[in-house]
């Protein structure tokens, strides 16, 4: 145990940031031979080698994590703030998977939960992470064991089953946040219902890690991450600038921290860096990719597997994601969250998420972003993988066609698992889509 | 000459195959034809020249199995499951595990130290990982029969074909043969993409336990050396692999 | 004959009909307040109408042949429709209907809580359930009394008790499973007074000694459709033995014994009491636990998991309950269909290897 705790702060304090320090150094002699590629994107943003940092350091810091402090693997909506008060090691499964997918790990590594009898049919990220538990493999090097799994329905009941799942092949306990769906606006005894169950979980995790909740800690956990989310949206409405000085994909990789680190002081600090550079990037005209055109807006999960292939393909024609629900449901806490009532604003929050709304709020949500960031078209992912982000999308397609006068593509493709994707088909129809606008 | 005490035909989807087997199980003559869309015609026809050719009297019996089981006279009729495990463990007199890749379907079969079959797999309604989906592409690629096993031997490196589905993988193929990837490679490919698609059906294959192969598609040593490759394990292709349903299915039946 | 049966109700009884999607909602309440509920599994058959385009293929063909039939105009006799918390899909539809629509009329919805009974989800259901009361209220302009609940919970614990020694005792029926089960279905859509006096019918034929002979199979899924599956495994020599279908057997609360006399909290424990349910998320462990109890109380000799294709919260338990059953030695198939009017050939093979499998290769002729 105790060489376990000097095994974690060493590969925290030490052995993590060496090796960052020589990445940094490798990648600087690296960029200096090498002559820069003729790429259709605008200069790369300097923050994304500490967003990488910050990054690898967390998976790193995992490796050694179980038997040194508590450990929770938590959903990417869960209100993993009274977890970072009582000081856990939080992994994040979702994330965990994305990254698999991105190194086109996914068909490998899921194919061992398939062959335990998980459905090929069933979410990418959820047979990505349990075929991860089951053979051990990830490209993180290791994911440190749990000691309680937490799970929170506001963004699918998929993850309800998925960690149901968890539960028994890991061999831990598993607590639950529901958060009733909200049909127009929400009822007092659901977030009654939310309230009470984070009451629940913040029993059970102190039972479990022997530790005992502070509440001016948690209060400035709340804060932070309050202050966290904001920064996020504040970074992203930059993009509402002509040229947008990023791309939406490369929001896709920049939302890590507030997914994964959401109420540390790293966490802000890195979005207040990012904001000033993008800021800097807009005053200096610097757009995200060069020739910016025409400006989209990307609905649902990305197709993590295909992101560089599409970003490319997009941006060597002229268009720039510029905006997308994803990454904006993780911008709309900032103003619900009030750390002088944690608990009861928790509850409002994170049952005010975008995907545990209706329909009708969801359309609003995209025009607005529509029309603020100032889009011409939209890509609506269709991802086989994703039910409740998916159903729905041909209406508001049509709509979005009808009032908004955009062009509107429905993209069917999968976010993590590319053998249930026609890679050409996806390609051909992104192209005939973009040959429809007019320059 | 000894007794035909037994027949036992396999309707299938592009073959019918008819066995007749002695007391004791032996072959004493087979059939095998493309199947014809009157399978009631065909099997009135075809039984009668194979119960010509064994002299077989009045009381010869019937064991009927395969798609079209159900639409000929027949004394037995069991699924092919069965009838391939069947016909498989009286040919290896052990358990192990039987891969039958036949025209429509592929089935992983479980067969346990007695005969019976322990579990069984089979693919889902659509044609990927199946007979029929080596034979289309192939057909696309122009490449006949009894080329494939040169040309994929003669590969050095190979093209995997990603898609599932027949019909995409189809025009999958089309696109690599008009960027001018080479044919064998191709070829290659198309046989790794399908062991694999065959392997994940399979599962978890304990290591003591045998594979066995059988279905027409057996009868390809490309798919075979594919699977061994996929599996690194050692597959045994039953004699005459074709006939095995309609061995079980004669063996059932007497 | 449906259609025939529910105008008459309204005209007749002057009641209200409420079409529900499946699964879990307070039947109960509805029946206390004089409305009739509709249940929507379907229809069979292909999807018809362009409205099923609204929803993508890969989504479950429940949510996608309730869509085409409610936008397409079929419910048209419902005074509202219905909504229970089921699974992201009907989630999703409950959404779509009103907000793009396709329904203009009143809408219920039930939210049930997720997951095992703990304090926070006991409290909730109770307001969730005065909620629904004060929804079905409105659309009924009646007030509910406790008497009318106490008698509707009793009368739907009777049918529970009922349906659970049909259920039981089904070896001894002499009747095919397809028309048992046609007998058990029609409590979808009828009256429940009118259900209850069928079961009683169907509870005098049950005789002191087994009527069936064959493989005794134990059949688990969400709903039984196509119903041919039935004559399909008895044409290949078995017998339905336990049920574990949503729309049948997870649906009969077994608390029906000593219920309080607070209706409500009789409602709320009714609730508690249903057997474990993949759209409730139970704890997997407990919910593996009652499928092996159940399997083995019933002398059950393989089971069949019959899901609909694409309905994800039933697809995440197979695993679990393989394994289990695996390490028990019982022969498991998997199997998966699309509310089509008939079984494919293929799948019918896979049903009968089964059977013959799990008689360890005993013929069928």
């Amino acid at each position: 145990m105790i060489t376990r705790k000097i095994q974690y702060q060493m590969a925290k304090r030490a052995v993590g940031p060496f090796l960052m320090a020589l990445d940094r150094w490798q990648s600087a002699q690296k960029s200096r031979k090498r002559k820069p590629r003729e790429t259709p994107f605008g200069p790369p943003l300097q923050s994304v080698q500490k967003l990488k940092e910050i990054m690898t350091l967390n998976y790193f810091e995992g490796r050694y994590a179980d038997g040194a402090v508590p450990v929770a693997w938590v959903t990417s909506g869960f209100p993993a703030e009274v977890f970072f008060a009582l000081g856990f090691h939080v992994v994040y499964p979702e994330n965990h998977a994305a990254l698999c997918s991105t190194r086109h790990k996914v068909p490998e590594i899921a194919e061992f939960a398939e062959r335990d009898g998980l459905s090929r049919d069933v979410c990418s990220y959820a047979r990505t992470d349990i075929g991860s538990v089951i053979s051990g493999k990830t490209p993180v090097g290791r994911l440190p064991k749990p000691d309680m799994i937490a799970c929170c329905t506001n963004i699918c009941q998929t993850v309800l089953y998925w960690y149901r799942n968890l539960a028994e092949y890991l061999n831990v306990p598993l607590v639950l946040v529901d958060t009733p769906f909200m049909y127009g606006g929400t009822r007092e005894h659901h977030l009654d219902y939310v309230s009470a169950q984070l009451g629940e979980v913040i029993e059970a995790a102190e039972r479990i890690s022997g530790r005992r909740m502070d509440a001016e800690k948690l209060a400035r956990v709340v804060e932070n991450a309050r202050d966290g989310s904001r920064l996020w949206g504040e970074c992203l409405a930059i993009s509402q600038a002509r040229p947008a000085p990023w791309t939406g994909i490369d929001t896709f990789f920049h939302i890590a921290p507030i997914v994964t680190i959401r109420g540390t002081e790293t966490c802000n600090e890195y979005y207040r860096m990012l904001k000033d550079e993008l800021t800097e990037r807009v005053k200096a005209g610097v757009g995200g990719i060069k020739n910016e055109k025409h400006r989209l807006l990307w609905d649902n999960l990305p197709i993590w597997f295909k992101v560089r292939e599409h970003s490319t393909m997009t941006a060597e024609r002229g268009f720039n994601f510029v905006c997308a629900t994803y990454s904006n449901a993780w911008a709309e806490a900032g103003d619900l969250i009030d750390p002088s009532h944690p608990l009861e604003s928790a509850a409002k929050t994170y049952t005010y998420v975008y995907l545990n709304r209706d329909l009708d709020n969801r359309l609003k949500t995209t025009v607005d972003l529509a029309k603020s960031f100032g889009v011409d078209g939209a890509v609506l992912h269709s991802d086989r993988s994703c039910k409740p982000y998916s159903v729905g999308q041909v209406d508001v397609k049509e709509r979005l066609q009808k009032d908004m006068n955009i062009r509107v593509l429905l993209l069917e493709a999968d976010h993590a698992d590319e053998r249930s994707l026609s890679g050409e088909q996806a390609e051909m129809r992104l192209l005939a889509f973009m040959e429809n606008f007019n320059d | 000459m000894t007794e035909c005490v037994s027949i036992g035909i396999d309707v299938g989807s592009t073959t019918w195959k008819a066995v007749a087997v002695d007391s004791k199980g032996n072959i004493l003559a087979s059939i095998v034809e493309e199947a014809e869309p009157l399978i009631d015609r065909q099997t009135e026809r075809a039984l009668a020249e194979l119960k010509a050719q064994v002299k077989a009297g009045d009381g010869v019996r019937i064991g009927a199995t395969g798609y079209g089981r159900k639409r000929v006279r027949a004394d037995l009729v069991l699924t092919e499951i069965t009838c391939h495990a069947r016909g498989a463990f009286h040919l290896t007199g052990k358990g192990g595990v039987l891969i039958d890749i036949g025209g429509q379907d592929t089935k992983i079969i479980k067969i346990g130290n007695n005969g019976d079959v322990l579990d069984f797999s089979m693919n889902d309604k659509c044609a990927a990982g199946t007979g029929r989906f080596l034979e289309v592409i192939l057909k696309r690629l122009r490449v006949p029969f009894d080329e494939v096993a040169l040309r994929f031997n003669k590969a050095v490196n190979s093209i995997p074909v990603s898609n599932t589905c027949t019909v995409f993988a189809e025009s999958e193929v089309v696109s690599l043969v008009a960027e001018g990837k080479e044919i064998d490679e191709i070829v290659k490919g198309l046989h790794q993409s399908l062991a694999s698609r065959v392997a994940s059906l399979a599962g978890d294959i304990p290591p003591d336990s045998e594979i066995f192969m059988s279905g027409g598609v057996a009868l390809n040593e490309s798919m075979v050396k594919s699977l061994v490759d996929r599996t690194g394990r050692r597959i045994r292709v039953l004699n005459s692999p074709q006939l095995i349903g309609a061995l079980g299915a004669a063996l059932a039946a007497r | 004959m449906r259609k025939e049966y529910i105008d008459r109700q309204k005209r007749e009884f002057g009641r209200k009909v409420v079409i529900s999607l499946p699964i879990h909602y307070p039947k109960e309440i509805l029946t206390a307040l004089d409305v009739l509920c509709v249940e929507l599994w379907g229809p069979p058959g292909e999807i018809s109408g362009n409205q099923a385009g609204r929803i993508q293929t890969y989504v479950c063909p429940v949510v996608r042949k309730a869509l085409a039939f409610i936008a397409g105009g079929h419910a048209s006799e419902a005074d509202a429709l219905l909504f229970p918390h089921t699974c992201d899909s009907i989630q999703g539809l409950a959404s779509l209907l009103p907000d793009f629509g396709g329904w203009n009329g009143p809408v219920l919805r039930f939210i049930h809580p997720k997951g095992e009974r703990r304090a926070s989800s006991e409290v909730y259901l109770v307001r969730e359930i005065e909620a629904f009361i004060a929804q079905v209220e409105t659309l009924t302009g009646k007030k509910l009394e406790p008497a009318r609940l106490s008698s509707a919970v009793k009368l739907h614990a009777e049918i529970d008790a009922l349906k659970l020694r049909i259920l039981k005792l089904r070896r001894n029926i002499d009747m095919r499973d397809s028309e048992l089960y046609a007998i058990l279905r029609r409590g979808e859509w009828l009256w429940p007074e009118d259900h209850m006096a069928e079961l009683k019918e169907l509870a005098s034929k049950i005789s002191d000694k087994p009527q069936k002979k064959g493989v005794a199979l134990m059949l688990s899924g969400i709903v039984p459709e196509p119903m041919d599956i039935f004559d399909v495994l008895e044409n290949a020599g078995a017998f339905i033995v336990a049920d574990d279908y949503a729309a049948i057997g997870r649906r009969i609360s077994s608390s029906s014994a000593e219920l309080p006399d607070n209706p409500l909290q009789a409602v709320i424990e009714r609730y508690f009491a249903l057997p474990p349910c993949s759209t409730r998320s139970s704890d997997l462990a407990g919910r593996v636990e009652y499928l092996t109890g159940l399997y083995s109380q019933n002398g059950a000799a393989g089971l069949v998991l019959h899901n609909v294709k694409f309905c994800e919260p039933e697809m995440f338990d197979v695993a679990m309950i393989k394994k289990r059953f695996a390490a028990m030695n019982s022969p498991v198939l998997y199997v998966e269909t699309e509310l089509e009017k008939q079984l494919s050939g293929q799948l019918s093979t896979r049903l009968e290897a089964f059977v013959e499998m799990a008689s360890k290769g005993g013929e069928s002729e």
